[in-house]
C-alpha cells in the first residue's frame, strides 16, 4: 500500500469520525507530526488558529472563499502582527469557480514618488538602517486596496462585515507563542528605536515572552473606525495623515500624493504545464510563481523518484537548479511597468533544458552566469501565506508581507498597526533592473500558487520565506506530486536551500534532520553547509489544501515551523 | 507571590556574592560604569542596556567593543546569545565575533575588571551557535543573570557550577532589574 494511500484512508477515517462526532479530531500533540486537516464543505489554513478560525466564521455565515480570505487576512494582522498586516502590501491568486477562472490581484506596495536609485547610497556604502529600520524603508501600503478590491470585485460581504474576528483578537488578545516571542526579541532594537520603551509590541519595555497575554486595544479601535470610515480615510483621509507624520518622522519621504495614487493591479495569472499539472501563479514583480515554474522544468528532465526524495543525487541537482534560477532573478527581474521581463523565455522548454545541461553530476558548476547584479539574502523568515475553499469550489491562495518582522517598527499614532519596510526589497545596485524608483514596485519572492490535475484545482499553497519562499515551494510540490507525500507530509519534510550571488555559489543550507550520510556526500560534490535546525523558520511557514472532490475531502497543511493551522467545516 | 519570592532569592543571593571570594582569590566588586557588549550580536544587548537605564546606573553600549574601550570601565558586561541575523547586519563570521570576545575578555581579565553576563534571550536564544558562546565566555563571569527558560537543561546551572560562578535565574526580562541594580550597590 503506497504511503499516500494510507494516509489517505487515516485521513477519511478522520473525516467520517469528525462527520459522526461533530466535532474535528484534534491534531496530535507533537506538531511536527504530519497532520492533514480534514473538511468536507471549507476550510482555511493560516499562520494562526485564531486567523484561521476567524475565517471559518465568514464561511459558516455563507461567505465565500473571497470573503473570508480577507476576514483571515486582516485577522492575521491582530493574531500574526508581527508577519503581515494592513501597513504591507502582497499578492493572491483566485479561482472564480462560477466562471472557471484563475485571476490575480497585486496588492504589492510601491515606492513613494521621491525614490531614485542611489536614495540607500551615503558615503559610497549601502546604509542598511535606511534600507530597514528608517523612514525611507517605508513603501506605500497596498494591503487594504488589495482586500477591498477583491472584496468588491468577487465577495459578497462588505469590509465592515468581515473585520470583526480582527478586533475580537485584538481586543481579547491571546497567548503569545514561541514564534511571536522570537521574533520580538530578535526585533527589540528596530522596536525600541522606531516606537520607544511604550510600544504596545512590548512588554512593559522588554519582548513578549511565549505565554504572556498579547493585546492590541488600539489596533482594534483602528479597525472599528475603518469598518466606518472605508479604505479612503486609509488613503486620503485621517489615517493617511498619520502614516505620513510617522513615515517623515522617522526620516522618510512619503507624501499624503503617494498614498492616495495607490491602485492595486488585477490581471491574468502567469500560468505553465508540468506533466499532468498546470500551475497557476502570479507574474512580476513577484517572481515566486515563475521561478517555481522554471525550476519544475528543469527537474522534468531529472529521475527523481529512482534517486529518492532528499538523496544526495536529488538535493545536488536541485541545489544547482536553484543557484541558476537565482542567477536569471538577479539578471532579469524588476517591475513589468518599468523593466522588460523574458517571461515566455524563461519558462520555456529551452531554457530549462539549458540550464539542465550545465547542471554537473556529482560536482558543484562553480559559476552561474548571473549578469552583474548582486543578490541580497536575508536571513529574516517574514511574511505570511492563507489558503481558503468555499463550499462553492472558490479558492484563494494569499501571500502578505511587512517585510521583516515587524517591518519597520513604526507605528503611526493611534492605529495599532506596524508600517512595512519594503524598500529594503529593491536591489542595491541603482543599475539594477530592481533598482528603486518613483512608484516601482519592488521585486517580491512570494509565489502563492494554485496547481490544476487534469483542468481541475488540486493544490493551493504558498509561503513567507523570503528568498526561500520559491526554493520551498518547489520542494513541496515535488514531494507531493513526485514522492507521493500527503500534503502535510511534504510541508514537514525536511528542507534545503542555496542560492547564487554574482555568479557564485551561496553555502548550501540543511535542516538537521538530513542525514550525515547525504551531508557528507554533499561536501564531497563541492557543496559547503550549513546546518539548521530540524524544523527551521529560516525554510518558510507553508500553507495549503488538497482539494480531492472525488472522494468528498479538503484536505490542509499548515507549518509546524511557525503556527500554521487550519479550520474547516 | 512566586515573583517576591524570586526577587527575594536573587537579593539573598547577590548579598552572598558580595562576600564571597572571587576566583582569583579577591573579593567580587562590581562598580560603574558599565561597559555592556554583546557575544554573539543577539538583540538582547538591547535589553542589558535597558535594564542599566532601569536600573540608574551608568553603561556604554557597544555592540562590537573591543580592548580599547574598557578604558575608564570599572564592570564588563555581555549579553551572551548568538545571532546570524545581528551577526550578518554587522558583517561578521562566527569566528571573527569569538576572536573579537576572546581580546575583550582577556583585556578585562588583565585590568582585573569582573565580568558580569546575561542571557535574556530564554529557550529561544539557545541551540548550536548560541550554545558555543555561552561554553565559551560565561566562564569569564563572576556573575551571571538567566531567564529561566534558557536554562530548562540545566547548562548554566553545569557551567556556572563548575567555575563557581553565582548564578540568578528570573522569570522573565524585567525581573532581571533588581538583582542587576543591586549587584552594583
Amino acid at each position: 500500500m503506497s504511503r499516500r494511500l494510507q494516509s489517505l484512508l487515516l485521513i477519511m477515517l478522520a473525516a467520517v469520525l469528525a462527520c459522526q462526532t461533530e466535532r474535528p479530531l484534534a491534531p496530535p500533540e507533537d506538531p511536527h507530526a504530519p497532520y492533514d486537516f480534514a473538511a468536507r464543505k471549507g476550510m482555511v489554513v493560516a499562520a494562526h488558529p485564531l486567523a484561521a478560525q476567524a475565517g471559518l466564521e465568514i464561511l459558516e455565515r455563507g461567505g465565500n472563499a473571497i470573503d473570508a480570505a480577507i476576514a483571515t487576512a486582516l485577522a492575521l494582522n491582530a493574531a500574526e502582527p508581527f508577519a503581515s498586516g494592513i501597513g504591507g502590501g502582497g499578492f493572491m491568486v483566485l479561482y472564480l469557480a462560477g466562471e472557471n477562472r484563475v485571476t490575480v490581484i497585486n496588492f504589492r506596495e510601491k515606492a513613494p514618488a521621491a525614490s531614485f536609485p542611489e536614495m540607500f547610497h551615503q558615503d559610497g556604502k549601502i546604509n542598511l538602517q535606511r534600507r530597514r529600520t528608517h523612514g525611507l524603508a517605508v513603501a506605500v501600503p497596498g494591503a487594504l486596496a488589495g482586500w477591498t478590491h477583491a472584496l468588491a470585485a468577487y465577495g459578497t460581504l462588505t469590509l465592515a462585515d468581515v473585520v470583526g474576528g480582527a478586533i475580537r483578537i485584538a481586543e481579547q488578545g491571546y497567548e503569545v507563542s514561541s514564534t511571536f516571542s522570537k521574533a520580538n526579541k530578535d526585533e527589540y532594537e528596530k522596536l525600541i528605536k522606531n516606537d520607544g520603551e511604550d510600544s504596545l509590541y512590548l512588554n512593559h519595555g522588554f519582548p513578549f515572552e511565549a505565554g504572556d497575554i498579547f493585546r492590541n486595544p488600539e489596533l482594534a479601535r483602528f479597525f472599528r473606525r475603518l469598518a466606518e470610515l472605508g479604505t479612503e480615510d486609509f488613503y486620503s483621509g485621517e489615517t493617511a495623515s498619520r502614516i505620513v507624520e510617522a513615515v517623515q518622522a522617522a526620516g522618510g519621504e512619503m507624501t499624503l500624493e503617494d498614498l492616495a495614487a495607490y491602485r492595486p493591479q488585477e490581471y491574468i495569472p502567469l500560468s505553465g504545464s508540468y506533466g499532468e499539472y498546470t500551475l497557476y501563479s502570479t507574474l512580476p514583480p513577484s517572481c515566486g510563481g515563475l521561478h517555481i515554474l522554471q525550476l519544475l522544468g528543469i527537474a522534468q528532465s531529472w529521475p527523481l523518484q529512482e534517486w529518492g526524495h532528499n538523496s544526495p543525487d536529488y538535493i545536488h541537482h536541485m541545489t544547482e537548479a536553484f543557484r541558476f534560477v537565482f542567477a536569471d532573478k538577479a539578471r532579469y527581474l524588476g517591475d513589468p511597468d518599468f523593466v522588460s521581463i523574458p517571461v515566455g523565455q524563461l519558462i520555456s522548454q529551452e531554457h530549462a533544458q539549458a540550464v539542465a545541461s550545465r547542471i554537473r553530476p556529482g560536482h558543484t558548476a562553480g559559476r552561474y552566469p548571473s549578469g552583474e547584479f548582486g543578490l541580497e539574502d536575508g536571513v529574516d523568515p517574514n511574511t505570511t501565506h492563507l489558503c481558503v475553499v468555499d463550499k462553492e469550489g472558490n479558492i484563494v491562495s494569499l501571500t502578505q508581507s511587512i517585510n521583516h518582522f515587524f517591518g519597520s517598527g513604526i507605528v503611526p499614532a493611534d492605529t495599532g498597526f506596524l508600517l512595512n519596510n519594503h524598500m529594503d526589497d529593491f536591489a542595491a545596485d541603482p543599475l539594477s533592473p530592481n533598482a528603486p524608483g518613483p512608484h516601482k514596485r519592488p521585486v517580491s519572492n512570494m509565489g502563492p500558487l494554485l496547481l490544476f490535475r487534469e483542468g481541475h484545482p488540486y493544490l493551493a499553497l504558498g509561503s513567507p520565506g523570503g528568498t526561500r519562499i520559491f526554493p520551498s515551494l518547489t520542494q513541496i510540490l515535488l514531494n507531493v506530486t513526485v514522492f507521493d507525500m500527503s500534503l502535510d507530509e511534504a510541508i514537514e519534510a525536511p528542507r534545503f536551500y542555496s542560492h547564487s550571488n554574482l555568479g557564485k555559489a551561496g553555502k548550501l543550507y540543511l535542516e538537521d534532520r538530513i542525514s550525515e550520510a547525504t551531508r557528507t556526500a554533499l561536501e564531497k560534490m563541492g557543496h559547503s553547509l550549513v546546518i539548521k535546525e530540524a524544523f527551521d523558520r529560516y525554510f518558510g511557514g507553508a500553507q495549503g489544501l488538497m482539494l480531492l472532490p472525488d472522494k468528498g475531502l479538503i484536505l490542509g497543511g499548515a507549518d509546524s515551523r511557525r503556527d500554521g493551522h487550519g479550520a474547516g467545516y | 507571590m512566586i515573583k517576591t519570592r524570586h526577587c527575594s532569592l536573587a537579593a539573598l543571593a547577590i548579598a552572598l556574592l558580595c562576600a564571597l571570594p572571587g576566583y582569583a582569590g579577591e573579593e567580587v566588586k562590581f562598580e560603574q560604569p558599565l561597559l555592556i557588549s554583546s557575544a554573539g550580536q543577539s538583540a538582547e544587548v538591547q535589553m542589558v542596556a535597558i535594564l542599566a537605564k532601569r536600573s540608574d546606573l551608568a553603561y556604554t553600549l557597544i555592540k562590537f567593543a573591543s580592548a580599547q574601550d574598557l578604558d575608564g570601565v570599572k564592570t564588563l558586561v555581555l549579553s551572551l546569545g548568538a545571532s546570524l541575523k545581528g551577526l550578518g547586519a554587522a558583517g561578521l563570521d562566527v569566528q571573527q565575533e569569538k576572536d573579537r570576545l576572546v581580546q575583550l575578555v582577556e583585556a578585562a581579565r588583565a585590568r582585573n575588571m569582573p565580568v558580569v553576563c546575561l542571557h535574556l534571550g530564554g529557550q529561544d536564544r539557545r541551540g548550536k551557535l548560541s550554545d558555543d558562546f555561552i561554553s565559551t565566555f560565561l566562564p569569564y563571569a563572576r556573575l551571571t543573570i538567566v531567564v529561566r527558560s534558557g536554562n530548562q537543561d540545566g547548562l548554566f546551572t553545569r557551567i556556572c557550577s563548575q567555575h563557581d560562578i553565582p548564578l540568578i535565574v528570573v522569570e522573565k526580562t524585567v525581573d532581571a532589574i533588581q538583582p542587576f541594580r543591586q549587584a552594583f550597590q
